[in-house]
């Protein structure tokens, strides 16, 4: 095994200065911890530090992966080690040279330590995300931009603006609306199936353990999610503010809600949202999901595989802006749908061409999702979203 | 011999096949007297490990099942509020002050220990395990925090129990939910992932012994086929294991179509994944076919299987 640097502590924290810029989480405590883990290991074992120092610095299974990677480039290929970017490390290498410096291990390739959904969430194309379009090939994914956009939509920069009263208050009713069910907690309550034996006990004291005001207890209901999954593609362009304003106005209300933009490829933008509900105007840049064709079902079913089991359950309202003209492969939409359809409260699928007079949903997206939609809408403005809160389906 | 490798004999010796990282991670609980978070898919062996680890270190296990609505009180102490309405009712008349009654019932003779009270006050470290900790509410594990910081508990009528043996701590996640950052801080982490081909066989003889050669080598080459297909639930070890059983059970010595079909339920436990396995059959054909002999290559497969945090496309 070769080292970078002159001692141990030197080299440790210099690796773990590596690990920083790999956005792992690594505080005093874990450097500590990783000094007293090398204590009880063999060091001439490189297989030996890589085992004790890989459950000390590496947090979570995202982590996990890259750290081994990270340790090679470090210890195995010391040249390759960029120059420590803190100033703490570098006080302890002061008379070192400074490695020649290795892009790889440079901040640009940041991306190592992300977990996926951090990736979804800026859009990167190495994250496993957009890797689901890289997956089903290049030349597919062109080609549904060269039919979707003839124009180069890619930069384009939507404005996020933080929902106003009416955005607000509408969406305060749905929230309203969804009646999630009762939490296994038990509360204490004026009313409710369940004596409180601790506070009956404790206010019979004063009467010689003679029950007179008993108390009760209650489960209280849990809060109902929202995921919103909203079509980014061309042909929504025009569309897109009202679904984000819807977004936008549930996660004013509820912190329970999750957003999602996809065409061709699926972006998670809830952190986006949070922000612009909480009064932040964000112009969020739409980078290519809001650029290309649509594949609905590919995105919907990355969805599913990503954060399926995480975020949906029987207290999950799906609610999918979109309308339906999707590129991909019919069976993968129908499977999605009934992915989703099988594991959360309901889907309201937002069609903002709903409105247009005369219009029928025979789009063949539209026609695969249909058995699985509990309720239909278009919502272009606050009117429309308290009107889908009075009429709202759910299982 | 190392500490570790000391550790991982220990475990082999009970039918419990770790590799170097894991009882390295092990050996660093011990040393560190750190809580291990241990994540992975379903049934790769997260909630035995703790169990085996308390047998190898001759001390007790004490469990505490997460689930939601989980709160301190049940995972600390409660009262025994009948005994204690007994003795209030019994006390009548002997003229003792509230303070005299109040300080007779709130007595340690009337507490009911709960899992973590009870892994506090022992006099020997014990292993703690709390499993599936994902399942409990967020103001469950902000609770955790503090215990797994301080190990003592304050309660309101005795006062502050400290911890004189700090438990050896491991947690269980299936990741239902994300875990707090500052959990995951507290904690060293590992993660579990489904054993390789090599390793999916040396366990199965480890826990099934009269299990023979070929169909060992069968029922694991066909769980990784399996493992890579896009199941709803992919099977874990504790599915090889059950389905060699069953085997065996069958009298049969090898894995055929008819066994397979006869078996199935061992390992596929959601409708849906009976419809993918039967479009993807031709994948399961070579196993049953093969001799089932080991094939070099046997690898680990580099993904959670849906669980999040997939870097990997799925083809």
């Amino acid at each position: 095994m070769t080292y970078p640097f002159d001692s141990l502590p030197a080299n440790l924290a210099a690796f773990c200065d590596v690990l920083r810029d790999h956005r792992f989480r690594i505080g005093p405590r874990e450097l500590q911890d990783a000094a007293r883990a090398l204590e009880i290991t063999e060091l001439f074992d490189e297989r030996a530090v890589r085992n004790v120092l890989r459950p000390v610095l590496a947090g979570t299974f995202a982590e996990v992966h890259a750290f081994d990677r990270i340790f090679d480039r470090f210890f195995l290929r010391p040249a390759a080690v960029p120059a420590p970017a803190t100033a703490a490390p570098a006080k302890t290498i002061a008379d070192q040279a400074p490695p020649s410096g290795d892009p790889d291990l440079g901040r640009g390739a940041a991306t190592d330590g992300d977990t996926a959904e951090e990736a979804a969430e800026r859009g990167e194309s190495q994250g496993a995300v957009q890797d689901v379009a890289d997956a089903e090939g290049e030349s597919t994914v062109a080609l549904l931009r060269a039919s979707y956009s003839p124009l180069d939509a890619e930069g384009a920069v939507l404005d996020l603006e933080p929902a106003d009263r009416p955005w607000r208050e509408a969406a305060a009713m749905l929230v309203s609306r969804v009646r999630a069910g009762r939490s296994r907690r038990w509360r204490p309550a004026a009313r409710g199936p369940r004596f409180d034996l601790r506070r009956t006990l404790r206010s019979s004291l004063h009467t010689g353990g003679e029950v007179l005001s008993p108390r009760w207890q209650s489960r209280p209901r849990r809060r109902p999610r929202f995921v919103l999954l909203i079509d980014g593609s061309r042909s929504m362009a025009t569309h897109t503010w009202p679904a984000l304003q819807t977004a936008v106005g549930l996660a004013a209300v509820t912190l329970n809600t999750e957003t999602f933009s996809f065409s061709t490829a699926l972006r998670r933008i809830t952190r986006d949202v949070r922000r612009a509900a909480g009064g932040e105007r964000r112009l969020l840049q739409l980078h290519h999901a809001w650029g290309g064709g649509t594949a609905i079902g590919t995105c919907l079913r990355e969805f599913l595989r990503l954060f399926g089991e995480r975020l949906l359950g029987r207290d999950t309202l799906v609610m999918i802006a979109s309308d339906g003209l999707d590129v991909g492969d019919p069976a993968v939409l129908r499977d999605a749908m009934a992915g989703i359809s099988r594991q959360a409260a309901g889907i309201v699928w937002l069609n903002p061409l709903l409105g247009t007079p005369g219009y029928e949903p025979t789009a063949l997206g539209m026609r695969i999702a249909r058995p699985y939609v509990t309720t239909f809408a278009s919502v272009t403005e606050p009117a429309d979203l308290a009107r889908l809160a009075r009429v709202l389906r759910i299982r | 011999m190392s500490a570790a490798a000391a550790l991982q004999a220990s475990f082999r010796e009970r039918g419990f096949i770790v590799d170097d990282a894991f009882a390295t991670a092990l050996q660093l609980v011990l040393a560190l007297r750190k809580p291990l978070l241990v994540e992975g898919p379903a049934g790769v062996g997260k909630t035995e490990s703790a169990k085996v680890l308390a047998d190898v270190l001759g001390t007790r296990l004490i469990r505490l099942q997460c689930y939601e609505g989980l709160d301190a009180l049940t995972a600390l102490y409660e009262w025994n509020y009948p005994r204690q309405m007994l003795r209030i009712r019994m006390s009548e008349g002997e003229g003792e002050s509230l303070q005299q009654r109040e300080a007779q019932i709130f007595s340690e003779e009337f507490l009911l220990k709960r899992p973590l009270l009870e892994a506090i006050v022992q006099h020997e470290a014990p292993v703690l395990l709390i499993d599936e900790v994902d399942r409990a509410d967020e103001a469950f594990e902000a609770f955790l925090l503090e215990v797994l910081a301080e190990w003592q508990v304050t309660i309101p009528e005795l006062g502050t129990i400290r911890a004189q043996h700090p438990p050896h701590v491991i947690l269980t996640s299936n990741r239902t939910r994300e875990l707090s950052d500052a959990l995951r801080r507290r904690c060293l982490f590992f993660w579990i992932p489904y054993p390789s081909l090599e390793q999916e066989i040396a366990i199965l003889h480890a826990r099934i012994p009269e299990l023979s050669e070929r169909l060992a080598a069968q029922i694991a080459r066909s769980m990784q086929v399996l493992r890579g297909l896009p199941l709803q639930k992919a099977p874990g070890v504790a599915e090889s294991l059950d389905w060699a059983r069953a085997i065996i059970n069958l009298h049969r010595d090898h894995l055929d179509l008819q066994v397979l079909e006869q078996t199935l339920g061992c390992v596929l436990k959601v409708r849906e994944d009976h419809e993918v396995l039967d479009s993807h059959r031709d994948e399961l054909q070579p196993v049953l076919d093969g001799p089932g002999s080991l094939q070099p290559g046997g690898h680990s497969l580099d993904t959670d299987f849906g669980l999040g945090s997939v870097s990997q496309p799925r083809k």
